[in-house]
């Protein structure tokens, strides 16, 4: 096997191609780049997940004197219906740990969380802070038989499952990274076709040298190397392409999220190493596949 | 060398065989002339030999291998015992007469020392010192045969297959042609030439094999073209 023979032949192909080699390069790149994106977003949520459902707990909003709230007809819970309320919910199944949460505390968590805005905190008093419990699930997707257990006992104002505020961010990620998925299959389709009409091209551009080299005796692995080595050339260069996207894309949308969303859940570069190498991975393969189907189509050996 | 015993090819979406129960023999170191007119299966016998093709029935044996038998692995091994040259050349024209001829041996991965030193050797051997650094579209029709001759016998096939060689080139270039087959044909390699050129066959007194509608209808030693015409 004599490998400058085989990349000359390559670099020739390359060349007599250009607009169709470049076409693959960035189709094969953007596919690799969304599909990448996709895989970042899996982890990002995955983390994300992991993160804040270890912090998910369902609040139980007791009433309070002069409760505004239907459930609680104007009555206060008695600090004896507390007691109850504290014994009803530490049998429920499920449940992981039950946290008391008086007026004083409620009012110091307030104070922390609107911090940035002074005007509310100095409006309000430790008076108008509801009394809850904080109950903690075994598994935070378990949250109905407590809701429904809960809703509607006397002194109970209203019962929030934080999972459900988070689940609609949840939700909207994980449309984008279906979104980013299903782009990434339509464009690695697409470029497997390309590479499809590249080989032929250079198959077909190439036919007096097959020709003659089939009928001197070459082995097949010789006379399809240089078409595969092309389409492994743009599926390469394809992939750096994407790999700069994905580091971009890391670098400007992901920390700037993580700002919002605290350090903790940050994608870390190591995370997207292995995004860009699994891209890398299937983008090469993808070009290969394509090339040996066609090769087989378009050049009989 | 060659033995095909009772071939039959039909081609696909044909009714008429190409070759109909062909049996025929040819001995190493053989020369021998293809002759009938077109349309015969003189081209489909020789495709057969290279395994491009085929038969639907019979057994073909081409040194000593039987190719019903060989797998598709195999045949371009096969096809390196096999030299060939056609009507049009088929020469790379953006290739010199030496790489033209190189090339050959550099897509069966021969080592550049080799192919240095026999390449030289066969392109004296057809006569064309002197040229090697010619491009096709410099040389003659004759030449460029010769070129097409020096890259099959390069790897030195134990035979050759000519498939009207002679086709395009006017009736005294032809003479040198033959000679340089004949040239081949000593060095022990069995030739095999289709052709319709009647002057050539009754010049040379090899052996002929006539067909006709796929059919053996004259197998002659020192024969000539054909009474007939």
């Amino acid at each position: 096997m004599r490998a400058n023979f085989i990349f000359s032949e390559v670099w020739i192909g390359l060349r007599r191609n250009l607009t169709m080699t470049i076409a693959v390069i960035i189709t094969v790149a953007v596919g690799m780049a969304m599909l990448g994106v996709g895989l970042m977003i899996n982890t990002q949520v995955g983390m994300m997940k992991t993160f804040w459902y270890d912090k998910v707990e369902i609040s139980v909003f007791l009433c309070s004197k002069d409760s505004a709230m239907p459930a609680c007809k104007g009555k206060g819970a008695t600090p004896a219906q507390v007691e109850t309320l504290k014994g009803e919910i530490q049998g429920i199944q499920g449940v992981k740990d039950v946290i008391f949460e008086n007026q004083t505390e409620a009012y110091k968590n307030f104070q922390q969380s609107f911090g940035s805005n002074q005007a509310l905190v100095q409006a309000a008093r430790a008076e108008d802070m509801p009394e809850s419990f904080r109950v903690k699930l075994h598994d935070p997707d378990n949250y109905q038989p407590v809701i429904q257990a809960l809703t509607g006992k006397t002194g109970v104002a209203q019962v929030i499952n934080h999972k459900d505020l988070i689940g609609k961010f949840f939700e909207m990620l994980d449309t984008l990274r279906w979104a980013a998925v299903i782009v990434a299959i339509v464009l690695v389709l697409a470029a497997a076709l390309l590479i499809g009409n590249t080989v032929r091209l250079s198959a077909y551009n190439r036919r007096r040298e097959t020709g003659i080299m089939r009928l001197v005796g070459a082995s097949n692995l010789y006379i399809q190397l240089p078409f595969v080595m092309e389409g492994v050339i743009a599926g390469l260069v394809g992939g750096v392409v994407a790999a700069v996207m994905l580091i971009v894309t890391k670098v400007f949308i992901f920390e700037a999220l993580s700002k919002y969303l605290g350090t903790s859940t940050a994608l870390g570069w190591d995370s997207v190493a292995s995004v860009i190498s699994a891209t890398m991975v299937i983008g090469v393969f993808i070009c290969v596949l394509a090339s040996f189907v066609t090769l087989r189509r378009y050049l009989r050996v | 060398m060659i033995h095909f015993d009772n071939v039959t090819k039909v081609y696909a979406n044909q009714n008429r065989p190409a070759l109909d129960h062909v049996s025929v023999d040819v001995d190493k170191g053989e020369f021998v002339f293809l002759v009938g007119p077109s349309g015969s299966g003189k081209s489909t016998f020789l495709r057969l030999i290279l395994k491009e093709e085929r038969p639907n029935s019979g057994a073909i044996h081409v040194a000593g291998k039987d190719l019903a038998r060989l797998s598709n692995f195999k045949v371009p091994h096969l096809r390196r015992r096999i030299g060939c040259v056609f009507q049009d050349f088929r020469l790379l024209p953006n290739k010199n007469v030496y790489e033209n001829v190189a090339f050959a041996l550099e897509v069966i991965g021969k080592p550049r020392r080799f192919i240095r030193k026999v390449v030289p050797e066969v392109i004296e051997l057809v006569g064309l010192e002197g040229k090697a650094h010619r491009m096709p579209d410099e040389l003659s029709g004759g030449e460029q045969q010769r070129v097409a001759m020096a890259r099959a016998f390069v790897n030195r096939p134990m035979i050759l297959l000519a498939d009207e060689p002679t086709g395009n080139i006017d009736p005294a270039t032809s003479i040198g042609i033959m000679k340089v087959l004949d040239r081949i044909n000593r060095t022990g390699t069995t030739v095999v030439m289709a052709t319709h050129d009647a002057a050539i066959v009754d010049s040379m007194r090899k052996r002929v094999v006539e067909l006709e509608d796929g059919k053996i209808v004259r197998d002659q030693s020192r024969g000539v073209y054909g009474q007939a015409y």
